[in-house]
Order: structure tokens, then sequence, then C-alpha cells
């Protein structure tokens, strides 16, 4: 082996990110089949994106099957779809760009569903419209809330969308929507997702799937991929390998 | 996004020039690439701008070593306005990226790679801002583990440490009661006279002198002693007695400067509450023959190169959850399972995360791994499936010839007793083969040297098995007899012979039955075992070590991994490998720490743990059985430690220190550890060092605030699984909130380390404050310690580290700016490493010292080699006697059924219970610690009891339904903290075909009674708990207590761990 993969992935990255965006599509591609259910991509994402309790963006869920002695545990990391056809913004009473929520078309975020936090009334209907649960209203909650102190890591700038917000009462994102967004403030500088870099068992695969000469390209290319929910038309753009029918697990 | 608000620092565009700018020649090129693209983009319009993203700059970006478990994974750890707010792996270190990026790696570069993490290293802040954290002296203003504390002054807890008197006056019922301080226990300090009582105890235990002419000899000194009718106890300085959880390298080094110049021999670690009996297993079979007997084995193991074993088979190893560890196990793993190349079974009564990845799971009955390993070991003797070639090498000789690095002794013949039963290796000079031979060793000390004895062809051959000359090779299974000079006939046999016959005892069926599979699983997995030459390795861990057999256990499952030869092989077993911190590796260390540091007494007496002693060699010797064991092949007895206090046994002690472990909390039957604890007559001082009231701590008279491991030094060294020579270092990256203190004139947050300082400074003890390392290098301070261990750690290897360029020591220092003086002082610490100083920046700059991925392998085996040989016949573990029975220990490893100290079945204590209770690691809490942080506690609140769907349907139980873990030792089901205070022993019930049937199991790291889980009152305010932390259950206490030892769970008396995976509870329903 040469190079870790995170690495090689990095450099994908940033080869995709002196493409034009039309030319590029960022997707996301999980191998259950490495996936340890470590947990760890969620609580990097939790701590790189200041989270609040109550809120995960990819939590990892397990599913057990079979009987024993033959019983099976299938790990499934589960954030933002990313949806071609994202279900949330049909709902979205001011959604497009310039509006809370959208599915972008240029720059570095182009293909990902976006939330302005600034434009987010906070009405919830958008969270209930996913159909990955992928979406929370941040109820302005503090994990040190009811201790002696609270601590000040949690109100540290988050660099969510590129803006280093502190957590404060009544500052956005406080009581808006949130999710996953593939960490596109990091993705901007060149790097990849927390949940990416920090997956033990390099399970995670992130990179412009039009390139031929990218990762997570060819790992796509070489194995059947499955979607969650296919029927719901929605057009994920996080793939799935596993050896069990994810729709019977997952729907 | 149509409008970012600029956040008032520089524009993403300057911002990207900066960083271009500062990479300058020394960046990557695909970095610098990339960033001026990025520039043009940004010129373009194409991106927008945007807050920079502070986590990036190498000015943000610190190394260290994580610990929020002992993997110690290397730690990014991104700091803004001087806090912690994210970390990740670093990618200079192989834990954390595979292959590692190389320390020539550009800082501005790999500021932004980041390596990955597991939850519990991604959390670790969340920790360090724990707000239940301690931050002045604490002294008990009740009773031991009311939870009343009064805040004191720093020096006046070290005064009344140091001089006693009746420091709980205050406390009812304890107003007379007088305190010895460690002053009066600090009485024998003159280095002759330890040295010459030492020689004559050691007199004493060979018989060789008698405690009245010792008497006579020593008369002027006989009142520094414990007892002078047992000299063999001691000095009085035995009588403080230092304990620890997790301790790593560095510290250890500074603990040890203290405890060796106090003179006590009571220092003693944690490790058989981990996984002891693998770490003692390993020793014995890496005793050396030394031409008299074995000596000088490792407290080490080995684990699977698991990069290039092609199978693997796990036995009650947890590696996707725990065991060193998700991070750079998994990362070794995975591509190679999926691509085929690398499959495995798992040996477990569970159905783990990593079964869950394995070819094949075996849910073995719990503690009867050895019954497998002789099945196997049976099936491959008889199929002759072993490596015929390895086993017959007797010598280092005949190894070098086969390309081997290691060799084992089972060509090598044993005596037989009188029953038939296996004893000493047998001595060419006693059947007249070879005479013993003079040997000058290189200190120029004469000693004979007995030759072992091989049988080649139906000829004996005497045999030094170190010998690199004259090859020697010896026929596997042998049976034989000769005549000694008296006619007298000794029988022998060949270690394998032994092995044979060991696993000929049951037939493959039995084998199975006794572990609860089939001969046909046996078979297979033997077969699949010795179908990949030396590309196969058994890993083992917890499971098999944690029982009362688990010595065998590893032995037996070791035992295996010789079989096929496959130690130092790719794709074999291996071993750790790691840089030197202590100076004395190579001329260029500046530190040399034993040359520099003043000689003092060498502690001797029999420790309060009675390890690297023998029951019949001391005074104390009357009958079996001895009121507790002795431990000849063991130390770091963790759960000896605290009940031979409260027992006396074999004398009695005035102090304990404790440091980062909570013996209550970790131990099984943890509830007696706790009862110990409350005895002020037999521990009449107790003070801790801890960064919280913890479930330990808790009990202590004093508590001092430590440093989380994001403030602090460490040195972490490596595990058995990472064949990559290492050092990680840990250092201070951000500021503690401990009090400030003065020690030895110098400002500090308070420490563990500043406990030792400030206790030798009132004390008077030489080797620390002014010149302690020799003129004009004092040792005031942490970083006095720490650094010149850095600057030694930076002139080991074949070559130096390079000087840090001025840019690296630009971004050195301005990545400390956040710290205080009192930590990070540039012209202070400069001072310290002196010519050294650019070197210790460059490696302080990559979180440690490390080797590269194209040096740890060298054809087809590891660079860092084990090379010596590994033991099949234990003839050192055969040569000891039981203390309780007055029986051998077995010197060839088979299957033990589980059993009390007294060898009894514990047939009554299992009678009415029916279900068998082990625990787990689940990857998101550590045992104690990690309950302190917010993101795994929000993540995994609470933990359940796993019970087998058919077990839950017998007992008529539902998921999430409430029961309570009862056991014969705990009838009541609850944890007895004293003071009337209880805690029940309640969790919730889930249901799950991932478990062997009639076995239960918890993961551990819920269930508290302190750390922050418990109101406290400190200086008459009561801080109320977080019941966030109470969540959960932690059954410990169900756990056995020994019959005959009465105060300490179930123990393995060869090995030393404790048993934590035999006991039979009920689960009772909380209606």
């Amino acid at each position: 082996m040469s190079k870790d993969v995170l690495v090689t992935m990095q450099e994908d990255a940033k080869r995709a990110l002196g493409r034009s965006a039309k030319g590029r599509r960022w997707a996301m591609l999980i191998d259950l089949r490495k996936c340890v259910g470590c947990h760890g991509c969620t609580v990097a994402c939790m701590s790189e994106n200041k989270l609040p309790p109550g809120i995960v963006y990819r939590p990892v869920l397990e599913f057990q099957r079979g009987t024993y002695p033959n019983p099976k545990r299938v790990f499934l990391p589960r954030p933002c779809m990313h949806c071609d056809h994202p279900p949330c913004v049909a709902e979205c009473p001011k959604p497009g760009k310039g509006g809370a929520t959208w599915k972008e078309s240029e720059g570095v975020g182009a293909g990902l569903v976006l939330i302005n936090y600034q434009e987010c009334i906070g009405c919830g209907s958008c969270v209930s419209a996913c159909p990955y649960g992928a979406r929370d209203l941040d109820e302005g909650l503090f994990h040190t809330d009811g201790t002696p102190e609270r601590q000040k890591y949690e109100s540290m700038p988050s660099f969510e969308y590129g803006i280093a917000a502190k957590r404060a009462k009544d500052t956005p994102p406080m009581e808006k929507a949130r999710k996953c967004h593939f960490c596109l403030h990091r993705l901007e500088n060149g790097m990849l997702p927390e949940c990416v870099t920090t997956c033990v068992g390099r399970a995670t695969y992130f990179g412009d799937v039009n390139d031929p000469e990218s990762e997570i390209y060819k790992v796509i290319k070489a194995n059947k991929v499955q979607f969650l929910k296919p029927k719901k038309g929605t057009k994920p753009r996080v793939y799935y390998i596993s050896d069990e029918n994810l729709e019977v697990i997952y729907g | 996004m149509a409008e970012k608000p600029n956040q008032g620092g520089s524009s993403r565009r300057d911002f990207l020039k900066v960083t271009a700018a500062v990479g300058g020649g020394a960046m990557a090129a695909s970095q610098t690439t990339w960033a001026r693209g990025l520039v043009e983009q940004a010129e373009k319009g194409e991106l927008s701008a945007a807050a920079t993203y502070e986590l990036m700059k190498p000015e943000n970006t610190l190394y260290t070593t994580c610990l929020n478990c002992n993997t110690g994974c290397g730690l990014k750890v991104k700091v803004m306005d001087g806090v912690a707010v994210k970390i990740d792996g670093s990618p200079y270190n192989p834990f954390t990226l595979h292959p590692h990026l190389p320390m020539s790696l550009d800082l501005g570069a790999a500021a932004t790679i980041d390596g990955c993490l597991c939850p519990k290293g991604q959390a670790g802040h969340t920790g360090a801002y724990d707000p239940y954290r301690i931050r002045k002296v604490l002294k008990r203003a009740g009773k031991r583990g009311e939870g009343k504390w009064v805040s004191v002054p720093f020096d006046q807890a070290i005064d009344e440490i140091v001089n006693g008197g009746k420091l709980f006056a205050h406390v009812s019922g304890e107003e007379g009661r007088s305190i010895t301080g460690l002053k009066d226990l600090w009485v024998m300090k003159d280095p002759k006279v330890m040295a010459a009582m030492a020689g004559d105890v050691a007199l004493i235990r060979k018989k060789k002198m008698t405690v009245a002419d010792f008497k006579t000899k020593h008369a002027a000194h006989l009142d520094a002693l414990i007892d002078p009718d047992h000299p063999d106890f001691g000095p009085k300085n035995n009588q403080f007695v230092y304990m620890w959880g997790r301790k790593k390298g560095g510290r250890a080094d500074f603990d040890k400067r203290f405890t060796d110049a106090f003179g006590t021999n009571n220092t003693h670690g944690h490790t058989t509450v981990c996984q002891g009996s693998l770490y003692f297993a390993s020793k014995a079979m890496s005793e050396q023959y030394d031409g008299a007997g074995f000596s000088g084995g490792q407290k080490f193991y080995w684990q699977v190169d698991q990069e290039n074993a092609e199978y693997i088979l796990f036995v009650g190893a947890n590696l996707f959850d725990a065991n060193y560890g998700p991070t750079n196990r998994t990362s070794r793993m995975t591509d190679r399972m999926v691509e085929g190349k690398l499959k495995f079974t798992v040996i477990d009564p569970r159905y783990t995360k990593l079964a869950s990845k394995g070819a094949r799971w075996v849910p073995v009955k719990p503690g009867t791994d050895a019954a497998f390993a002789m099945g196997m070991t049976r099936w491959i003797l008889e199929n002759k499936r072993y490596d015929a070639r390895y086993l017959g090498n007797a010598n280092k000789a005949a190894a070098t010839a086969d390309k081997e690095t290691t060799w084992s002794n089972g060509p090598c013949l044993v005596k037989l007793g009188k029953e038939g039963e296996p004893t000493t290796l047998l001595r060419a000079h006693e059947v007249g083969i070879k005479a013993k031979e003079i040997r000058k060793a290189a200190d120029g000390k004469e000693s004979e040297f007995e030759f072992l004895v091989v049988m080649k062809d139906g000829k004996a051959i005497a045999v030094d098995p170190n010998d690199d000359k004259d090859p020697v090779e010896g026929d596997l299974f042998v049976t034989t007899e000769f005549k000694d000079e008296k006619g007298t006939v000794i029988k022998a046999k060949s270690s394998l012979q032994i092995m044979l016959e060991a696993a000929q005892a049951k037939s493959l069926v039995e084998w199975a039955k006794e572990c609860g599979t089939t001969a046909k699983v046996i078979t297979e997995v033997a077969k699949e075992f010795t179908s990949h030459g030396k590309k196969a390795g058994v890993d083992m861990h917890r499971g098999p070590a944690q029982h009362t057999n688990g010595f065998y256990n590893i032995s037996a499952l070791m035992n295996l991994n010789l079989l096929i030869g496959n130690f130092d092989w790719t794709g074999g077993m291996i071993a750790a490998s790691t840089f030197n911190v202590d100076g004395t590796k190579t001329d260029r260390q500046p530190f040399p720490l034993p040359k520099i540091t003043p000689k003092s007494g060498k502690p001797f007496g029999v420790s309060i743990i009675r390890h690297d002693a023998k029951y019949e060699e001391s005074t104390v010797f009357a009958n079996y059985p001895a009121k507790r064991n002795w431990w000849p092949l063991a130390s770091d007895v963790y759960e000896e430690i605290i009940p031979s206090m409260a027992d006396a046994y074999p004398y009695a002690t005035k102090v304990l220190f404790s440091y980062m472990g909570t013996p209550g909390y970790a131990l099984p039957a943890g509830h007696t550890q706790i009862a110990a604890l409350l005895d002020l007559e037999k521990i009449p001082l107790y003070f801790a060092s801890d960064i919280t009231v913890g479930t330990t701590s808790l009990y202590a008279d004093y508590i001092f605030p430590d440093l989380h491991y994001l403030e602090r030094w460490e040195f972490q060294g490596s595990h058995p699984n990472m064949p990559v020579k290492i050092q990680p270092v840990r250092q201070p990256v951000i500021a503690s909130p401990n009090e400030v203190v003065k020690v030895f004139g110098e400002d500090q947050p308070i420490s563990i380390e500043t406990v030792w300082l400030a206790l030798a400074e009132k004390l008077g003890m030489p080797g620390f404050g002014k010149d302690a390392f020799g003129p004009g290098k004092d040792l005031n301070r942490p970083d006095d310690f720490y650094l010149r261990m850095v600057a030694n750690l930076a002139h080991d290897g074949k070559e130096s580290v390079p000087d840090a360029s001025s840019e690296e020591m630009q971004i050195f220092q301005k990545s400390r700016r956040h710290l205080p003086r009192n930590v990070f002082d540039p012209v202070r610490w400069a001072a310290i490493c002196g010519d050294s100083w650019k070197k210790v920046a460059y490696v302080l700059t990559r979180g440690g010292r490390f080797d590269s991925q194209e040096n740890s392998y060298k054809g087809d085996h590891v660079a860092n080699k084990y090379a010596k040989q590994i033991n099949i016949y234990q003839e050192k573990t055969y040569k000891v006697k039981d203390a309780f029975t007055g029986k051998h220990f077995l010197g060839m490893a088979t299957f033990v059924p589980i059993a009390d100290t007294l060898g009894n079945a514990p047939d009554a204590l299992a009678k009415g219970h029916d279900l068998h209770l082990v625990t787990q690691r689940d990857v998101r809490m550590t045992k104690s610690r990690t309950i302190t942080n917010s993101y795994l506690t929000a993540l995994y609140p609470e933990n359940a009891i796993l019970v087998h769907t058919s077990d839950a349907k017998r007992l008529g139980f539902k998921k999430g339904q409430q029961v309570r873990v009862v056991s014969a030792t705990n009838p009541e089901g609850t944890w007895n903290l004293g003071n009337g205070r209880k805690k029940d022993m309640i969790g919730k019930v889930e249901i799950t075909e991932t478990i062997r049937p009639g076995v239960i199991t918890f993961t551990l790291g819920h269930g508290h009674w302190a750390t922050g889980a418990m109101d406290l009152v400190v200086d008459g305010e009561v801080i109320k708990a977080d019941p966030h932390r109470q969540g959960g259950i932690h059954a410990n206490a169900a756990m056995w207590v020994d019959p005959h030892l009465k105060n300490t769970c179930m123990i393995d008396k060869v090995g030393g761990s404790v048993s934590f995976y035999d006991t039979k509870v009920r689960l009772v329903p909380v209606r």
C-alpha cells in the first residue's frame, strides 16, 4: 500500500476542486462491509459542527438479523443523502437559493442540499419531510447545562457554511433546521468531510464520481451499489455497498 | 449561500495566499499547486469569500497523544482562543494514518491532513472541560466516602501528609486519631545499610541465615524495620504504598524517582485488572535460560501482524471496540477483509463487532478457551500440521540456519517425577552427557553453566539454547530414560511429547464438549490455522486471560503460535518497539537519567502484594493454605493491594497514595475494595491524585487535582500489534484550570508531579530541586524532567532527528501562544534543552518520534524482532508451588477448570444462579473515565444487560425491563458504598441473538456513583450531580468474592488476573 486512502481521496478532492462546478458530482459512498460501528464519524461530526444535545448529523444505526448461532450485525451510518430530488426542499416554505434551503448548483457546494440559517424560520416542515430523518431542529441546548458551569467549547465558533458563528442564544443556528452538509467548509479548503477522515475502517469514500481517476469512482465501478429508500425517488448522493439488501433492512 | 458575513478575520483569498507563502519551498508540491489553484479560483470569483477556517492553520494545531483509552492514538488538537475545539488523528502517527506520513512532512501541509480517530479520541476535549473537575486540594470533612470536603491550601496538605498528627480531629469519631506522616516512614536512607540488609534478607530466604543472626548483625538498624522478627518485610519505608491505574512512560519515571529515593518497595500498577495473565503467561514463555534456570522474562505479549496475516484466530479479543485498538487495527484489516486477503475466526461467547465481520464465530463457554486450544493442539500434532523444521531447532544457531529468528524448547527433555509428571528440564550433567562449564560474564563474574539435553536419532545431545555457532536440532517426540551416576533411572520426555500427551488427555469430542462446540469446528479451525504457513496467528486478549485459569488459557493459545513458528514473520506474531527516552540507548543522548540521578538505597523486602516472592522462602511461611497468595510469576497485582493492606498481610502499612485508577469501580467485586478503604485503622492515611472526585478517590482523605491528558506530559510507548518503531509524546496543548502553586520556588498548576516535588521538597529528599541532575540542572517543575526525556528521544535511533527550521520554530512558539508561562516558556525550555532545543521542537511539533512504514519490514520478517527462545515447557512456572495447596504449578499448559483459590470448583456459589455473567467494552466508553465526556455520554447515555432471546423467554423478560443482578456473594444485588449508602445493581434488559445462550453481558463505563454522578459538599456548598452520569448499570459487585480470601474477587493465582468472567448470577425482575 503506497498511500492511506484518506490521502488519496484528499488529492482526488483537490483535483475536483480545480474543475468547474458543472462537471463535478460530489458523492459519498459507504462500504458497510468495512464499517465496524465505531461511531467515530458521529462524534467527529458533533465536535466539528458543535452539535447540541439531541442532534447528530450522522448517526450509525445498528441492525441485528438472523438467529443464534448465525446472527448478523449491520452498521449503517446515515448522513444527509443530499438528494437530487430533496423532499425537504419541496416542503420548505422558503425554498431555493436566497431562501432557507435549496439544492446548490454553483461553486464548491454544487450538488449539495444546503441550509441558510439566516433565512430558516425553524418551522420544522423539512424535518418531517425527510424520509431519512436527516434533519433536526436545534432546540438551543448545551451539553454542559445543568452542571456547575457551561463550558466554552460548546460556544466556540463552528465553521458551518464557512461562517464562524459562535453558539449563543437567539443566534442561528439555534432554533433552526440542521443537517449534514458534507462539511462544505472543509471541502472549500481542500479537506475531506470529518466523517470521512475519521473513519477507522476507511469505509466512507468521498469525491467526484465524474472523475474516473478518483477512488470513489473506482470503488463504485467495481461493486454493486445500493441506495436507501430507492422507491422514494429522492435520488440520493450517498451510495452504499453491502452484502445485505438494504431495502429489506432500512427500506 | 448568497451572503456570507466576513467575521472580521482575513478573507479567504488573503488567507490562502498566506498559507501558500508560509509553506514556501518546503510545502509538498501538490499542496502548493492546489493552493495556488484555489487562489486563482477565488480571484475568478468562483469561490465565495468566507471566514477563515481556523482549524487548518499550523499555528492553531498541536500534536499530542490521546489517553481516553490506552491505545494512545496520535492527536492533532485544534485550538482557538486557547480552547481545544476539535481533535483529529495525527497524519504523522501510524496509529491514525496507514501508512503514516513522514516526519519530514511540512507542518503547513500536515495541518490540512487529518487522520482517523475513534469517538473517544474525538470527544477527548469534552473530558478536559468537565465542569466537575477539581481545581484545588480537597480534604475530607466527613467520614470516608461521605462526600463532604473542604478545600485546603496545597502547602497545608503536603505539610500534613509529611508530618502526620491528628489531621481529622474535625471529623466526628476521629478526634483522637493520630496519623503517621511520611517523614516517619522515610527512615532508612543509607544505601550501604540497605544493600547489606537486602543481601542478608536474600540469605534468610534461602535459609542460609537465621533471623536471630540477622538481628545480631544489624542490631544498630533494627528500629528502621517494619518488624525485626521478620526482616524480610524490609524497612518502614515500605509502609508507604503507591498504586496507579493508567500510567505511561515519563510519569512512570518521575514517580519511580520519588519512590526509589523514598525506598519503598510498594509501588504497584493495575495490570491484572486488564489482561494480567496475558502479560505474565507471555513473560513465562519469554524467560531465557541462563545456565542454571530461567530469568529475564519480559512483561509483554505478542499480537498478530494483521496487515500481512492471511488468517487470524481471535480469542476473546474485541478490537473493533477496544484492545489497542479500533483506529490502528481496523485500518489495517478492512480493505484486506473485503478483498478476501484476510480471513478470521472469532472465539468469544459474544457476537462482537469483530465477530460480525469474521468468517466464523465460535461462541465457546466462558473460561474454556484452553479446551479449544488443546483440541486444536491435538489435531495439529496428530495430523502433523506443525512446522517440524521450526520445532526441531534447539538453539539459536539451528534457528538461524533455517532463517528463523526465534526457536522453542520443544525438543528439550523434561525429567519426570514419581507419578510420571513433568518436572524440571533435564541437565546434561545429571546423566553424564556433558559436565557443567565455568563461564565468565561480561562483568567478569564466573558462574556454572548447565547444558540442557535433546535427543537426535536416538542419541542424547547437550545443548545451550543461546549458542549461535553450533546448530543443535532435536527429535520432536521423545520418551526415554537415563541412569544417573548412582545408577538411578531418570525418565524424561521432550516438551513436545508432554504437550502431545496433555492434548491427548481428552478426545476431540471431549475437548469440544468442554468448551461448548463440536469436534468438527475445532478440526476446521485447526486446519485453516495451519493452511497459511507463517501468515497466520492466534491473537488473544482479555477474554481468555480474565479467568481463574487465565494463565493456562493464554499459554495454551500462545503455544499454537509456536506450533507454526510464526514469531517475527510478516503476518505472524509481532511485538512492540519503541524509541528510548531515558537516555540509556545512544551516546548522543544528552541526559542519561540513571547516571545523573543521585544514588539512593535500593528498596528491599517483600511487597504488600508479595510479588516476585515465594511463600516458602518467607518468614511467615507456616502451612498451606497461605492467608493470601504469593506471586513469584506476576507483579502489579491490582486486586491484592488494598485488601492486603486491610489484612495487614504480610505486614501493616500506614499510607496509601493512588493515581489515575479506581479499583473500587474497575475491579470485580469492587465493593470489597471500598470496604477495605473504609478501615481507618488498617489504612490510616489515604491520599489520591485525580481530576474529579472519582469512584475510588471519593474514599480518600485528600484529593490532589491532576492534569487532564491534554494538559500534561507522558511517553505513550507502543502496542504489540504495531510494527512501526515509535514513541508518541503527550505534551501540554491547553492550559490547566488547576490552582497554581509554588514548589521549589516555581509556579506550576497542581499535578501529580507537583505533589511528588512538594513532598520531596518538604522531606528534603535528594534528586529533586536545585542541581538535581547535576550542577545547574534543576528539577523544580515537570518540564525540567520531560523536556530532557524529549531531548533523549530526539537523539535515539541510528540518527538524531534534524533541527526544526526557523519557520518551524516560529510555528512551534505561535501554536503555544495560549499556554501560560508556568506551562510553556520558550526561554526556559531552550535553556533546559541546551544544544538539543531545535531537535526537541522538531519532535514536539510532530507529537513524537515515528519510524517509517518502509523501515518496519525486512523481507519476510518484521524489522523489529523478538529474536529469542520461546518456552513451550515452562520450567520456572513448574518450580513455583501453589501457596494454597503446596502443589507445583503445571509447566505445560492445558485446560484447567475454573476454581477458587483453594482449588475448589465454584459449584456451591453457582447453585441457583442460571446465568453466566461476562462484560465487554463498547468503543464509546473506557471503563471509569469517559462518562465525563459530554459527547460520549450524550451518544451513549446508558448501557443494558444483554440477554439471549431464549433466556429472556424462559425468564419472561421483555425488552427494556429493569432487572437486578444478584449472585451468591452479593445476594442483595447492590453496591455497598459505605456510610449506609447503597446503589442498586439494576439495569435494563436488551434481548439479542448476539450472545451464547446462558451468558449475559454489559458494557463497562456506566453505573457511576461519583465522578459527577453524586452530590458533593465542598466548603459547605452543595454541588449537585449531573443526572446524565448516573445512567446504566455497573454489575462488577455481583462478581464472586473468593471464599478463602473473603475480601477480594476470585483470582488467577498463577498469572494474577482477576476473574471477570466466571460468575454465575440471577436476574431478578424489578417491579
